[in-house]
Formats: C-alpha cells, structure tokens, sequence
C-alpha cells in the first residue's frame, strides 16, 4: 500500500555501463516473479533510414530473424520458445528494437542470442526475397486491406513534415522494397547496427554486477565502428495553416485529423503539451471528447498523441500533437472544425484551471506508472523508457526525472504552450473522404 | 571469421527460479458478490476489473450489438456521478473507464494510482449497479454503433470472423456477431435497461484487482456498495451445437489486395481433460511463432504476415481456428498448406524434442502473463468464466509439460478432423472463387 507523497517519490533502480566498444548498458533490477526482459536498441528507426531506402530500417528488423552467425534461420526463435519465453522486434520513429522475456534463469542464453545477432545477420537471396514477401503482406493487411489504414500516421507525415526524414512513408514503397538487395542489407548493417549506437537493456530478476559480467564476455569483441551517418531531422517553421483532403477508397465514412507541431523534446514546454495532451484529448473527461463526442455526437472517440508509433517519451522531435476523430457524412469538416477551435482557442485564452490541470497531471503520472507496470509483457515498458532516455538525452537514469518534469511544468506555461503552439498557423488539417460511402449506404 | 569476432559458445544454465504463485485474497461477500484480490508488482498502481455476467449471449438475433449499445450507455454515469462527474473522479485517480464485454460478459476495467483503488472500486460498483442509462442520448449512442457496423463492414476480418460463426453456430446466439441495421435503429435505453437488469445484479459480479493496494480497504468498499443489490435469477444461456460437418464459404469482396482466411472446428472447453493437450498442439500447429503453419506459410513461403491459430473459449464451448490473411494470387496454395500441417499432425506422433520445447514455451508464457497486472486479471476472469478453481492455476505448468507427443497427436487425430472443418475465404471473387472448389462445395456469402 502506498501514499501519495510515496507514489510520487516512485523510483525505479538503475545502472549503467558503457562498454570499451561503445555499447551503453543499462540494468533496471526488479526480482518480484522470476522473469527478465532483455532488450537490445539500434539508433535507426524509419526516418532516419537513409533517402532512396523508404522501408529499409523494417526490412532489416525482418532480417534480423532470418539467422547469424550461430544461429539458423529461427533457431533464435525456437530456442526463445523453447526456453519458456516470447520475443518480438518493432521499427519505431528513431530506433529499432529487438526483445526477449525469459525466466530469469535464461538470461545468460538471451544475451548471448543477442550478442551473436549483434555481430550482423548471415543470409542469402532467399531470405532476403521471403522476408520482402511477408514484408509486403504485413503493408497490406495493416495498410492496403482496410479502411483508414494509413490515416493518420502515414497521411500525416507526409502533409504535415517537408523534411524527406520525417515525411516519408517508413513502411515503405513498394518499389523500393523490390529494390533492396543483399548488399544494401550489409550496408546498412555495418553504417547503422555499430555498438556504439546500440543500448542494451536489462529490466527484471537479476543483477546489475551479474549483467555487466555478462555483457562483457559476449558483447565486449564485439569491434568499435563509426558512429553512424546523422540525419538532419529538424524542419522549417510552419508559417501558414495547411489543408489538405485525401479520398480512402475503403472508409464508409469520413474522418478528419487536426495536427501541430510540438516543442522540442525534453523543454518545459513539452511537457507542458504533454499536460495539455491530457487535457484535452486523453480519457472521458478531456474537454475535446466532452464538447466533441458527448454534446455533439460528431463522433464515439477522439484519438489524441504525440507520436505515431510509441508515445511522447520514445522519439526525438520534431513530432506532431495530432487529434483525429471518425465522424458521419452528414456533418462536414468545417462544423467539426468551429467546435474544435471553440475548445482550444478557450484554453490559448484561459488555460487550464487548477482541477483540470491537477487531473492532467494526475492522469501523465498513472500513464507512466502504467507504462512502466506494463500490460502484457513484463519489463519491457520500462526497458524502453530507459533505452529511450538513453539514447535520446545520453542517460536513462532521467527517467526517474520524468514525474518532477510534469509536476514542474506551472499553469502559466501550460497557457503560453497552448499560445505558442496551438496557433492555426502552426498546424495540419487532414480531411479523409470515404471512398466507400456509397457502398455501405447500399 | 575473424577472431575478434569470436563469441564465446552457448551458455549452459543453471536451474529455473521457482516463481511463488501469489496468493489471492478470495470474499464472498454478504450480497453475493464475489472478490478475488491479488497483490503484484512494484509500482504503486492497481488494475481493476468488474465483471459483469451479462453478455450478447442472453440476446436474440435481432438484438445483436444492444451489449455493444450497453457498454457505451454505461459510461453515461451513475446515480451519484452524471457523466462528466464520473469521468472527472476516475480521472482524478488516474483512470479511466473501458467497458467490454463478450458472450457471458460484460467487463468495466479501469487502472487507477494505488492510493485510489477502494474509492475506484466503489465508483465502479455504483455504476453498474444504478446506471443512468439516460433515454436522451439514445440517438447519438445508437448513431455511434452505427458507424461502427458500417467500419466493421469493410473490414476483412470481420466480415471473415462473422461468417465462420454463422456457420459455425447456426441459430445459437454466438452464431450473431455483426447487427441487423434496421433492429439497430430502433434499440432504445428501455432495451438497455432491460438487458442489464434482468440479468445483472450483486451475485452474477466478481470484483477483480491486482497490484499494490489495500486490499482490506478494497473489500470494505465494495461490501458497502453492494450491500442489497439484488441478484436476479440465473438466464440460462442453451448449450451451443457446433457445426461438425466440412463447410466452405466465400465472401466477395472485389478488388481484395488480400484474401483473409479461417479454418476451424469445434474441441473440448477448458475443464475437459483434453483441453491443456490441445493447448499444446495449438501451439505447436499455429499458436506461435515458431509453430509448423507459421514456418510454412510465413518463413518458407512468405504467403501472409501473421498467420495464428488460437482455442477461442465460452463456458462448456470451444474452438480451434487458424487466421490468415494471404496474398491473393496463392489463396488456395496457402489453405493446401494449412490443410496439409494439420494432416500431418494428425498422421504421426510429433518429435518428443518438438513437444517438449513447445509445452515449455506454453508453460512460460503462462509464467511472463501472470507477472503482469492484465494478465493476472485475465487468468482470474477465465477461472471465473469457466469454473475452475485457484487448483487450476496451481497445476497447469506443471500439466503443460507432462503432455507427451502421444496425447498432442491423438488430440489432433480426435478433434481437427478435416470433414468438421468450416472454412471462410473473403476475398476477390475474380481471381480466388474459382480455386476454391475442391476444397469442398462453395456457398456464397
């Protein structure tokens, strides 16, 4: 049981070893059930793949199941599964990741699969061609098949960002991934899979002193590399608002996503959108669902976040606060619109007041401990927040700053973000069309 | 290779940490509500579930979605708490409210700040003991349902998932996933009312929560809130009759960039004898990554990304289902493929190594789940739902590795029989119809 002064005193251990190659590790000891979830960071996520290369960072995590050095194609999986535990990988915004959950007793077994993957996947044409494949199926039934399958993330990028990093579709062209050969995966592996952009990550039933121990023997010979080509990410000042309108061939009915760009990561004012994001946008209570779902009726949900594939804490900026909700054909964007800007031009004038700003913070704070508890797999939200936070500020310990970050963040800022960044000319408009209006009717 | 490059041989490890099963604090309390309460974790957080036995089993066909038109209705608030009042003190705590539900269950979930979890628990208690279920909003609620249907419409694998039940079940109630358009029109909040009532009350809710928590406050809180609310008589649900005959059906969805696969067939529930040996043999055909359907159709063939087949379970009901949605040009290469793995297990006992290692993936997950809030109250909602006792969870691992290859291949032989099988297609007619006849007699739509 715990208080509330306890609950926001809430920290979680950690220690860090950077190894003589550059690998950075960071162990986050928690021995309540004898499961351990090691995590392995590669700084390259789908913008900063390289240009040319639209959906290589994925092809590759695909890639790095197909078989190592002393590993078989899907001898890792099996000896995960084998061994009691599940595994997966994900291309996210700034990083790829690779993880495991094992009985404890495992880790030593999880760690050096990992080791061994680190030293680059051994293929041939032939799995090359077959992951492309299941690649392509994954495009279809997440995107291609289904109604609003790339609305927002995809639809958004690619209007809101002029910067060919942050816009671009990060599953990828179809043409391209026809194009991807052997020898670009060996490119791209030795310019972007280096140690020294690498985080591994330990969180569960073991021991900092243990781990180290470990990460030596398997991951220390592993040799030094150039630090990977940096790609300039940052884009220019928004100047005007922007509109735009796509028709969705499957959608039987129209949607609409309201986008701005956000303040740099890790300022007050982030996480002064962060406050606002929980405001406005997050739960029964955010005034955009009460004035949008529960006294208009345009829609059942409003969506709200930061970031299209994670959350606010696990990428660099610029991102975008997008706000996307699916409403019917007889209400037209624009009567969305006037409601929409009613809420927010009423918080750029008055802010938040004390109860809906002590809310806002209560609700960052249970989110990160939820992140942190997990939903389904033990460990592994905080081994992401740490590998972010490593990767993206130089130390994953600042996770435990996280809380003192929202609670520092006054309501005088919160009403100057919403000024600041919440200005029609700081944002995206995107009406989606439904191609499939007619049929459904029919 | 070069010697920097070395790495050191595979590890041999030690022996496994017994995990302790946690303890759970089980209550019956003086109105009949049931509570089970488990301490987890470390972060000062408690998940909370109240599970309510009222689900879209107790309606007639043309009543299909009042479940779904009752979960949106339940967050119109409380006696005590209109709407906005409810959402504003749930968030306060750090919550907020989903309702879901399934065929015997309709389920208020919330995650609230630890310090919190009595006061959730009673606010979750009210609720769904005198909801407001307000008739002004019935348009805009019905008018949500609506839009979902038509989204659920275009989407594949509804359309493949409504078609299976159809012909899986026939008449019965679980026969009926999608609703009937004008029947929804006219759903009204007596409907709701009705439903919620004559079947909801203080002995037909288990009140379940995990994490870091007061657990005696917890209990006090929901003693009061439920004290005197009354319990219906029992609705019995008819035992559902699966179909056990080979049955193709195909759904035309032109201009498909895929075509969405199922192929199923009734098992044993859990509780039966054989259920943690098809467990196994779940796993092992395509219940896992490492599963022979996954291997095939994914890793050999690259015909579909996430290719699954799972035990989809009611009480005293079951069955096995393979999904797929594979590229249109090799629809039915790929159902040859899952067709074959299936024969295949069923013609010969699988290799021990192969057993061994899959019931150790089945137990371990079990394991990692129950080290989590959502997947401890998962566990305790299908030991509620299906009957079983704390005994249960104390054997399984133990169960899962004492299957041998013998019993996941007479389980494969007595229960995924061919001529049971019921296979959906939905797809594009043009280029899939045709392929599909010799997997049996076609029926459209």
């Amino acid at each position: 049981m715990t208080t509330p002064a306890e609950a926001a005193a809430f920290r979680v251990p950690v220690e860090r070893l950077t190894l003589a190659n550059g690998l950075r590790v960071v162990v986050s000891p928690e021995h309540s059930a004898p499961v351990v979830c090691v995590a392995v960071y590669y700084g390259v996520g789908m913008r900063l793949e390289p240009r040319g290369r639209t959906g290589f960072a994925h092809l590759f995590e695909h890639l790095m199941f197909q078989g190592s050095r002393q590993m078989a194609k899907m001898e890792l999986v099996g000896l995960v599964q084998a061994n009691g535990g599940l595994l997966n990988g994900s291309t996210r915004t700034d990083f790829t990741n690779y993880f495991e959950v094992m009985p404890s007793h495992t880790l030593e077994l999880a760690l050096w699969m990992e080791a061994d993957r680190m030293r680059g996947p051994v293929i041939t044409q032939t799995e090359l061609d077959n992951q492309r494949d299941v690649v392509k199926n994954e495009i279809r039934v997440n995107v291609l098949n289904r109604p609003y399958g790339s609305f927002p993330w995809i639809d958004m990028q690619e209007r809101a960002f002029t910067n060919w990093h942050n816009a671009h579709n990060g599953y990828g062209d179809m043409v391209d991934l026809d194009a991807a050969s052997l020898a670009d995966a060996r490119a791209f592996f030795d310019a972007y899979y280096s140690p020294a952009n690498a985080v591994l990550v330990v969180v569960g039933d073991a021991e900092p002193a243990d781990v180290f121990a470990m990460a030596r023997r398997y991951f220390e010979a592993i040799p030094a590399a150039p630090p990977p080509p940096r790609a300039e990410i940052d884009e220019p000042p928004q100047e005007a608002e922007r509109r735009f309108t796509r028709v969705d061939p499957l959608a039987p009915t129209p949607a609409l996503a309201v986008a701005y760009h956000t303040p740099p990561a890790a300022t007050p004012e982030y996480y002064a959108l962060g406050l606002l994001h929980q405001a406005l946008a997050e739960g029964d209570d955010a005034l955009l669902h009460a004035e949008l779902v529960s006294k208009r009726g345009y829609a059942s949900e409003v969506d709200g976040g930061i970031n299209f594939l994670g959350h606010m804490h696990n990428a660099q900026t610029p991102l975008l606060w997008c706000v996307t909700l699916v409403h019917d054909s007889d209400v037209t964007a624009d009567a969305i619109l006037e409601s929409f800007d009613e809420v927010i031009e009423g918080v750029r004038e008055r802010g938040l007041n004390a109860e809906a700003l002590a809310r806002a913070r209560t609700k960052a704070r249970a989110s990160l401990f939820g992140t942190i508890a997990d939903q389904y797999i033990p460990g592994f939200g905080l081994a992401d927040l740490l590998a972010s936070f490593e990767l993206f500020e130089g130390d994953a310990s600042r996770v435990n700053d996280l809380d003192a970050r929202f609670t520092a963040v006054t309501s005088e800022l919160v009403a100057s973000v919403a000024r600041d960044y919440l200005r029609r000319e700081n944002r995206v408009i995107l009406e989606l069309h439904a191609g499939a209006a007619t049929e459904a009717a029919s | 290779m070069s010697a920097d490059l070395l790495l050191p041989p595979r590890p041999v490890l030690g022996a496994p940490r017994v995990g302790i099963l946690t303890p759970r604090r089980r209550e019956v309390l003086p109105s009949g509500m049931r509570t089970a309460l488990v301490q987890s974790g470390t972060v000062p957080v408690v998940a909370l579930r109240l599970v309510v036995e009222v689900g879209s089993a107790h309606l007639a066909p043309a009543q299909a979605w009042l479940d779904r038109l009752t979960h949106d209705f339940l967050r119109e608030g409380s006696a005590t708490h209109d709407r906005a009042a409810f959402a504003d003190a749930l968030a306060a705590m750090g919550g907020s409210l989903d309702v879901e539900g399934d065929e015997h269950t309709t389920v208020l979930r919330t995650q609230v700040l630890a310090e919190h979890a009595a006061e959730a628990a009673g606010l979750l208690i009210g609720l769904a003991r005198t909801p407001r279920f307000p008739a002004e909003e019935t348009a805009r609620l019905v008018a949500d349902q609506q839009r979902w249907a038509e989204i659920a419409a275009q989407e594949p694998q509804w359309r493949a998932h409504a078609t299976f039940r159809a012909a899986l079940y026939g008449r019965h109630p679980y026969a009926t996933v999608l609703p009937q358009a004008e029947a929804l029109a006219g759903f009204t909040a007596q409907d709701v009312r009705d439903f919620w009532e004559r079947h909801g009350g203080a002995g037909a809710t288990v009140l379940l929560a995990a994490g870091q928590f007061d657990a005696d406050a917890v209990v006090e809180a929901a003693t009061r809130a439920s004290e005197s609310w009354a319990t219906p008589a029992a609705a019995a649900v008819q035992p559902a009759q699966a179909s056990d005959t080979r049955v193709v059906r195909f759904v035309p969805r032109p201009g498909s960039e895929q075509t969405t696969l199922r192929a199923g067939v009734p098992v044993p529930p859990p509780g039966h004898g054989d259920y943690i040996a098809l467990e196994v043999a779940n796993a092992l055909l395509g219940g896992s990554f490492n599963s022979r359907i996954t291997q095939n159709i994914r890793e050999r063939k690259g015909y579909a990304y996430s290719p699954n087949s799972q035990i989809s379970t009611r009480p005293r009901d079951a069955y096995w289902v393979e999904s797929a949605d594979v590229t249109t040009p090799v629809t039915a290469p790929a159902l040859d493929e899952i067709l074959g793995e299936i024969d295949r297990l069923r013609a010969s006992v699988p290799p021990a190594e192969e057993v061994a290692s899959i019931a150790n993936y089945v137990a371990g997950v079990f394991a990692i789940r129950g080290a989590t809030l959502s997947g401890l109250l998962d566990h305790l909602e299908f030991l509620a739902l299906h009957g079983l006792d704390d005994g249960y969870t104390a054997a399984y691992e133990q169960r899962v590795r004492s299957v041998t290859p013998t019993e996941v291949w007479r389980v494969a032989r007595d229960y995924l029989r061919p001529e049971r099988l019921t296979i959906v297609a939905v797809g594009d007619p043009a280029a899939v119809r045709a392929g599909l006849d010799r997997f049996g007699p076609v029926v459209e739509g």
